[in-house]
């Protein structure tokens, strides 16, 4: 089941953003599907040259996220390899920093596609579904969680996808005023809540920026052409 | 550069290395740090979700170790270094890690190549070894800490010698 976390209020949250024009269905269409992965295109190429200054700056590398003992064993795991450089289990520190990143990146995707704010063990299939380079982790994932990444994906031609455990909401955009109006004020606070969090992290910092900024081009482009989709199919 | 294992220590560490369902994978705590780094404040992880990072990160390591291996056997050297595994990420398409990782192993080549030049006493290099494993352990679980001495030590000490 799903964990949804109540909002906090936008009083103290300091200063918002002004609120996106429109906002989009997580599994709207293709329009909108294609304007989420340019998002993460985004928030990804952010990613990596925020990366690439982080680590010009490094000079301690006594200090790591991961130990390099457990990295070692790990290593060592396979009966092939014999001897290990002291180089090696410091670098995989940091690519395996890297690499929790970048998957944890695009597993949330599938989560606020979803309109949840717990990281689950279907965003991170979905994740590895989606991306090439993760290929060789598709054993990890068992089928019933892909099956449901099947469904996210079909979500652009099936309007109420049953297999997938997680439901979806498609607010009745185009419809009458009233239940429209309605729509439109309850999305609106999601953006909100999401984006005026204060950061406790660096990376989070430009993270948040960033996905701020491409958020609200996103959304609303995607927004207008997810509807029109949308209406087109109705 | 200077092997990190000798033949001995090599074979007595493959030898004496259990696969114990806790050591296959790195540590939850940690990995879960990691994750939240990548996520907005007030996004929550799941436990699932930690384990399952955990598992893929250790399934890294083993591609890219296994891609590395097989390159090092087909040119007849014994030792994995820093360059084969920056190779394997190439060829396994993890291209967009390798640029920043060779920085990283550059500046900390620069960093080594300054304690061997200006190398004191064995003693002094076993300690400050010592010392940084004890930082580390001091800002995570003391047992993690604490294998990170022996690891750090032993790395060190070969790395010296």
């Amino acid at each position: 089941m799903d964990t949804n976390n109540q909002q906090p209020p936008p009083s103290a949250a300091g200063i918002p953003p002004p609120p996106p024009g429109t906002t989009i269905s997580a599994a709207g269409g293709g329009a909108s599907y294609h304007h989420l992965l340019q998002q993460q295109q985004q928030q990804l190429q952010l990613f990596w040259t925020y990366q690439r200054q982080e680590i010009e700056q490094v000079n301690d590398f006594k200090n790591h996220q991961l130990p390099l003992a457990r990295i070692k064993k790990i290593m060592k795991a396979d009966e092939d390899v014999r001897m290990i450089s002291a180089e090696a289990p410091i670098l995989f520190a940091k690519a395996c920093e890297l690499f929790i990143l970048e998957l944890t990146i695009r597993s949330w995707l599938h989560a606020e596609e979803n309109k949840r704010r717990t990281l689950q063990k279907n965003d991170i299939a979905a994740a590895i579904t989606r991306t090439d380079i993760f290929d060789f982790l598709v054993d990890i994932v068992p089928r019933d969680e892909i099956k449901d990444e099947a469904a996210v994906l079909g979500g652009g031609m099936v309007v109420a996808p049953t297999a997938s455990g997680v439901p979806y909401y498609y607010p009745p955009m185009g419809q009458p005023a009233g239940p429209g109006g309605m729509m439109i004020g309850r999305p609106a606070m999601d953006p909100n809540g999401v984006y005026v969090q204060p950061p406790s992290q660096a990376w989070q910092s430009v993270w948040q920026t960033s996905t701020g900024t491409g958020d609200d081009v996103s959304y609303g482009s995607g927004g207008s052409s997810g509807q029109g989709n949308l209406d087109g199919q109705g | 550069m200077a092997d990190s294992d000798n033949d001995s220590g090599g074979h007595k560490d493959g030898g004496n290395a259990s696969t114990r369902e806790q050591d296959r994978f790195l540590p939850i705590a940690n990995v879960s740090r990691i994750m939240k780094k990548a996520l907005p404040a007030n996004a929550k992880i799941s436990k699932d979700a930690k384990e399952t990072v955990q598992e893929c990160v250790s399934e890294f390591i083993s591609f890219i170790t296994g891609e590395a291996s097989d390159k090092c056997q087909r040119e007849k050297r014994k030792t994995i270094n820093g360059d084969d595994l920056l190779w394997a990420m190439t060829t396994l398409g993890f291209e967009d890690y390798v640029e920043p990782l060779k920085v990283y192993l550059q500046k900390y080549r620069e960093v080594e190549g300054e304690k061997t030049t200006t190398a004191g006493r064995q003693g002094d290099k076993e300690g400050g070894g010592g010392g940084g494993g004890a930082g580390s352990g001091s800002g995570g679980a003391p047992m993690y800490g604490g294998g990170m001495v022996t690891t750090m030590g032993h790395q060190f000490s070969h790395h010296f010698s």
